[in-house]
Parts: structure tokens; C-alpha cells; sequence
């Protein structure tokens, strides 16, 4: 009877309460502690998701880097729509990313940009694109979820700090801050049930955290690596 | 076995104006006039013979018939450029096409028969072919290309696949449609001799010494006893398609038809010469009187992601390309020219109906090009180099990018860069930040006025929330330069 039950269950198109929507694709993120709250267990293939990031430099973009390079292997391209500053290549290529896929779009107005990004959502050769946007337009975020959804790109809508907005209608709509020296992200919004507790990932594997020294010890922290030419 | 085609263009001197109309500005009447002092009717299209014009009718007498008449003076120019275009697309099926100015071409296409299943299937794609350009077309088919040009100008359409059967067809047709000249056909006139099969039944030696050398040749080429050497038409190394509008156009939207005509006039060369267009200029060409007060025309330039050659991308590039353009007058020619273009090989079609279908599709870079700008889309390329700021560098997106080589610096870079670096003085005065990692000491740059000395650290801000990349500045003495900001660890 359990077996039964649970069988049934199991059907795609039932999903309890106490439950995550299932998602037919998803993107592995790469942090396993991300996945297991995500639905799907990974980004949206197919969908828009607004991340909400409390200030800059605390590991946003590490985030996504993994999704990225699991876009750019399945030989689809990344676009990234007016971002914020320079993004450095050696820091990306450094990260695995096929730089060859990564294309940087500059908008001179945010018409231009929201163009791009639904555009981008569309084509059928882009696996995800990033769009830093500051458009609250109900009407205009619906038609970037419904473009991501038929180009079955992974649309990715940075906010400014600051710029926190109100209701949405992308599916997934995270909050990324910085708690305890690590990458809290809270999930504010997801097809299913909600997640009160922030997930805590350390991205900062590769990166020693050195005791805290003030400023006039910084020169004497370690002898300097030099490069010099 | 040789079996020529013959593409006749009747009414070639309207078509190269009327190209470039669509259904509904068809339906006006339109003239093309002779020019000069009493400029006489040489071509009128339909709407326009319905109200009663005829050929060689003077101009004010058709004006006055129907005043709404547009009017062209006959550009011979044009119709030259439209033949050897008709060339070009005709080398889609067969590599042997000749022009035979001043209104027709001949191609070979005894070979390319099996290849287009079989004379009647590929008659029907010339003629369609032809429409499809916008030039109507009259066709004669027969063993020589002279028999192939006179079974057109008689509009004899049945085609002649046998020598044998040649005396006996041509023998009817009358003598003016050879090419002689009028002295010749005036003396042949007045001896009674009016047909072809007349002509030659005359004895050889005595005609060529009464009519001339040439009208034997002619006889000779015509039915296959002399060889007839033709100069094969090479596609020119540069495309210019040029469309003249029969009426002045005031908006962009208007421009679109023609430019679609040239856009697949420019695709059937670029398949002949087995290249893929790269940059391209359309050059909007305003009225004579306007041009005449110096007015330069409207030039819009614009480049293709990768090299491209079907209809469907380059006109879906190129729309939103025109999107972007404000005519300052109206539009009376457009031109079309390649300006780079690279080799491309031809693609194989998909095993499956539908596997193409995304092909056809414009490429989202070029898309994005096209309507922002040609800067606007970028990718990033790390280059060899230990300052910061050098080591990033925007590449180019038509070349595929070759995979870098550039040694990656093994101590930690951050992902944003700050275009300037930002002084962080106050900011660093009184709160400590957290060394995370470092320093670095970079140091560079000495022989091109770029010199720079610096320590860079990995350093959290004082409140613990981000992390930054910061460096002092020892360009000017050791160990008392500025603090700045200079990247995020995003």
C-alpha cells in the first residue's frame, strides 16, 4: 500500500504542500547545500530568477560561476547585459570559464538593456544571461519570464543593494548577503514552500582567511610576492 | 550534349524601376521614357497600357492620357548591371552563362539537367526564378545558343533538343530577328528574301559576298555547322547592386522591398563566388535635385558577426539596422555594396527536414550589433601582461577567439575591475580593513610612460561585508603612497 502510494506520488504532475515545485530542468549550481533548497535541485533552466544582493564583493557572481561553466560546456553562450564595472578575464578565465562564450553587452539607455536581455532570453544559442536592471515594471518582468521560458535560457536579474522592489513574477527571487564570513543566501521566494532559514555556502575555498591586521601591519603581514618586468 | 537556354527580358528597361515596388505601388501607372528633347514612351507597365499608352507614344501625349503617370528616363546603365546580375543568379545552375546585351542572357544547361530533374522542372525554375527577381523573362531552348536567342525573340517557348530538327524550326522565323546590320537587312529586304530558311537556302559564296560575312556566320552559328565560342560571365570580384525607385520613398518602412531585392541579389552572388559577406554599406541616394545642392546621401554602414550569406540573416540584420535610421530626405536609389567579405563553404543541408531551421535564424550577436551599435557587444580575451588594467582586453567578435594563451596570474584576481582605481583615504584612516591576502607586488610598465609600483592586497572591508581588491601606490617613494580600491570579489 505504501509502495503504492508512494508510486503515485512520485507522478511529476503531484506536488504536496510541504513540498518544492518539481522542475523538470535545472542547472546544477555547484553548491550542494544551494541545490538541495532549490526546486529541481539547481537554477531554472527555463525562468527568470531576481537575485537581490545586499552589497557588492561578497561573493554574488562565485556563485553562479559553476552554472556557467555547465552552460558553456553544453556549447551554449552566457551574456552578460550592462554590468556594474569591468568584468577582469584573467579572474574568469582563472575560474574555467570559456571566454569564448561570454559576451559583454554595454546599453547606453535601460530601454536598450531590457531589449538585449529579452532578446538574449530568446535565442535559442544562449544558455543564460545576466541583466543588471533596475525595472520594477510588472508588465515588463512577465515578458522576461515568458522570453526565458521559450528560449529556454536561464535569465538571471541582478538588483542593485538597495533596490529590493516589491512583488515579482519570477519564479525565484534570492537575497545574498554576507553572515559569518560566508555566502547566506535566503531564498525570499520559490514554487513551494517557504524557506525561513538562509542556506550558508563557503565559496571561499581558495582563498585563505588571514587573522585581522590593521593597516600598518599590512606591509609586514608577508614578505611581498613580486611580479616585476 | 550542349543544350542552351535563352532568358529574354522584354520589358527589362520598366523592370529595373519596377523591381522595387511592391504589389500595391505596381498598380499605378508607370513609364519609362526615352530622354532628350521629345522624350518617347519605351516601356510601360500595365496599369499604364490600360489607360491607353503605347510604345514610342511621346511623352506629353501619355501625360496627358493619364496624369498620375510616374516617369523614368531609361537608364541603360542599369539594365546592363541587371544582366549581369540575371548572370550571376543564373550560375546557381550552370557554370556557363553569357550575356547577350542588350536584353538577354544564354547558359549551358545541358550538363546541370539531371542535377534539377529533367528539362521541363528546370525551365519552370528559371522562369520562376527570374519573376522571383522581379524580371519577367521570355525563354528559348535549343542545341546553340544563337537558335536559343532567335527561339526566344520569336517567343517560341517549346524547347528544340535535336540539331536535326533546327532547319526546320528556324526556317520559318523572319530575318529581323537576327542581328545584322540594318544596311544588310534592307538589301536582303528588297531581294525578297524575309525569312530564315530563305536565307539560307541562298547559294554560301555568292550571299556572303552580296550580304556580307556576317549573315553566313550568323546562319552558320544558328544551326550548329560552325562552332559559336562564347566568353563564359565571371561574377565581378566586388558586389554593387544599385535599385533605382521608380517614385521617391519619404520612410524607412517603404525602403524595405527593394532592399530585399538586393539583399537577395547579393546573396546569389555571394553563393557564385562561394563567399560570406562580413561588412556591407547601404547607401540611400536622395532626389537628383537634392543631390544636385550637394546633399550627401544617407551611408549605413553595418557588420555581421560571422561571415553570412542567407537572405533570411543578412535581411534580418540589416531591418533592425534600418530601424535605427532617420531619412533626412526622400529616397530615390538604393546601393548595396560588399565592402569585406571571407570565404565560406557551403552547408550541408540537415538529414532531416527542420535540422536547419535554427540556422536560418539571425545569430543574437548579430542581432544585438545591428541595433545597438557596433561596440556595444564585446567578448574578453586575458592578455600577457602584469598591470591590472592591461591584462583584460575586449576582443574582437568576428574572428573565433583562439583559446588564450596568456599565463593567469596564480595569486587571487578579482572578477570586477574598477575602470579608475578609487582613492579610499578617509575611508582608510580611521577603520582598519581585513588583510585577507597578500601583498603583491606589481611592478611594471617603465618603458611606455604606463610605469607603475604597487602592492596589492586581498582585504575585506572594515565592516567584515565584502571583499576588495586594494593596492598602495609606491610610484612615487616606498612605503607612504595612497590606498586605492581597484577590484571586487564578486
Amino acid at each position: 500500500m505504501a509502495t503504492a502510494l508512494a508510486a503515485l506520488l512520485a507522478h511529476p504532475a503531484i506536488w504536496r504542500g510541504n513540498d518544492v515545485a518539481p522542475e523538470p530542468s535545472a542547472l546544477p549550481s555547484g553548491f550542494a547545500g544551494l541545490d538541495a533548497v532549490l526546486p529541481g535541485h539547481g537554477w531554472p533552466q527555463a525562468a527568470l530568477t531576481e537575485l537581490l544582493v545586499e552589497r557588492e564583493g561578497i561573493g554574488e557572481i562565485r556563485l553562479t560561476l559553476p552554472a556557467l561553466a555547465r552552460v558553456m560546456a553544453a556549447r551554449r553562450d552566457v551574456v552578460w547585459i550592462a554590468p556594474p564595472h569591468q568584468p577582469y578575464a584573467p579572474a574568469l578565465a582563472a575560474a574555467g570559464l570559456d571566454l569564448a562564450r561570454l559576451y559583454v553587452v554595454t546599453c547606453k539607455t535601460p530601454q536598450e538593456a531590457l531589449w538585449a536581455f529579452e532578446q538574449a532570453l530568446r535565442a535559442p544559442e544562449c544558455g543564460a544571461a545576466f541583466a543588471w536592471l533596475a525595472t520594477h515594471d510588472e508588465r515588463v518582468l512577465r515578458r522576461l519570464q515568458v522570453a526565458a521560458r521559450d528560449g529556454r535560457t536561464w535569465g538571471a536579474l541582478w538588483r542593485r543593494p538597495g533596490q529590493r522592489g516589491s512583488a515579482t513574477t519570477a519564479p525565484l527571487r534570492l537575497a545574498l548577503a554576507r553572515q559569518d564570513g560566508r555566502l547566506a543566501v535566503r531564498v525570499l521566494k520559490r514554487r513551494g514552500v517557504d524557506l525561513p532559514q538562509p542556506v550558508l555556502l563557503a565559496l571561499e575555498a581558495d582563498m585563505p582567511s588571514l587573522p585581522v591586521v590593521g593597516r600598518e601591519a599590512a606591509a609586514s603581514a608577508r614578505p611581498p610576492r613580486i611580479a616585476r618586468s | 550534349m550542349a543544350l542552351w537556354a535563352c532568358l529574354l527580358f522584354p520589358s527589362l528597361p520598366l523592370d529595373v524601376f519596377a523591381r522595387g515596388q511592391n504589389a500595391s505601388e505596381a498598380a499605378r501607372p508607370f513609364v519609362v521614357g526615352s530622354g532628350g528633347h521629345y522624350p518617347r514612351i519605351v516601356a510601360a507597365n500595365a496599369a499604364a497600357q490600360a489607360a491607353g499608352i503605347r510604345h514610342g507614344q511621346l511623352v506629353s501625349g501619355a501625360l496627358a492620357l493619364a496624369p498620375e503617370l510616374a516617369l523614368r528616363d531609361r537608364d541603360e546603365a542599369a539594365e546592363a548591371r541587371a544582366l549581369a546580375q540575371i548572370a550571376t543568379w543564373a550560375l546557381t545552375f550552370t557554370p556557363m552563362a553569357c550575356l547577350a546585351p542588350p536584353d538577354a542572357m544564354v547558359a549551358d544547361v545541358g550538363s546541370s539537367l539531371r542535377l534539377f530533374g529533367g528539362l521541363p522542372r528546370l525551365v519552370a525554375r528559371l522562369t520562376a526564378g527570374a519573376l522571383d527577381l522581379g524580371y519577367a523573362s521570355r525563354l528559348g531552348i535549343a542545341p546553340t545558343p544563337e537558335a536559343a536567342l532567335l527561339l526566344a525573340r520569336a517567343a517560341q517557348p517549346s524547347p528544340v533538343r535535336e540539331s536535326a530538327r533546327l532547319p526546320q524550326v528556324l526556317a520559318p522565323l523572319p530575318l529581323t530577328l537576327v542581328d545584322l546590320p540594318d544596311a544588310t537587312r534592307t538589301t536582303l529586304r528588297e531581294a525578297g528574301v524575309v525569312t530564315f530558311g530563305q536565307a539560307d537556302a541562298l547559294p554560301r559564296d555568292g550571299a556572303a559576298r552580296r550580304f556580307g560575312a556576317d549573315l553566313v556566320r550568323r546562319l552558320d552559328h544558328a544551326l550548329g555547322r560552325v562552332p559559336d565560342p562564347r566568353a563564359a560571365f565571371v561574377p565581378p570580384p566586388r558586389f554593387t547592386g544599385r535599385l533605382e525607385l521608380p517614385a521617391p520613398v519619404h520612410d524607412v518602412e517603404a525602403l524595405a522591398f527593394g532592399v530585399q531585392r538586393l539583399v537577395r541579389d547579393l546573396a546569389d552572388w555571394l553563393l557564385a563566388r562561394g563567399l560570406g559577406a562580413v561588412r556591407l554599406t547601404l547607401t540611400l541616394a536622395h532626389e537628383r535635385y537634392l543631390r544636385a545642392r550637394g546633399m550627401p546621401p544617407t551611408v549605413v554602414p553595418f557588420a555581421l558577426g560571422a561571415p553570412a550569406r542567407t537572405p533570411a540573416h543578412l535581411l534580418g540584420v540589416l531591418r533592425e539596422r534600418l530601424a535605427r535610421v532617420t531619412l533626412a530626405a526622400p529616397v530615390e536609389a538604393i546601393v548595396l555594396d560588399s565592402e569585406e567579405t571571407a570565404p565560406l563553404a557551403g552547408r550541408n543541408l540537415g538529414l532531416l527536414p527542420g535540422d536547419d531551421a535554427d540556422q536560418v535564424e539571425v545569430p543574437l550577436v548579430d542581432r544585438l550589433r545591428a541595433r545597438l551599435g557596433e561596440d556595444a557587444i564585446y567578448r574578453l580575451a586575458p592578455h600577457a601582461e602584469h598591470r591590472p588594467e592591461l591584462a583584460t582586453r575586449a576582443a574582437p567578435l568576428r574572428v573565433p577567439l583562439p583559446p588564450h594563451t596568456a599565463p593567469l596570474p596564480d595569486a587571487p584576481r578579482p572578477l570586477w575591475l574598477l575602470t579608475e582605481p578609487q582613492p579610499l583615504r578617509e575611508l582608510f584612516a580611521h577603520k582598519p580593513w581585513i588583510i585577507r591576502d597578500g601583498p603583491e607586488r606589481i611592478e611594471s610598465g617603465w618603458w611606455d610612460g604606463g610605469d607603475l609600483r604597487r602592492d596589492y592586497f586581498v582585504a575585506d572591508t572594515p565592516d567584515g561585508a565584502a571583499t576588495a581588491w586594494i593596492y598602495r601606490d609606491h610610484r612615487h617613494g616606498v612605503d607612504d603612497g595612497e590606498w586605492f580600491l581597484h577590484g571586487i570579489f564578486a
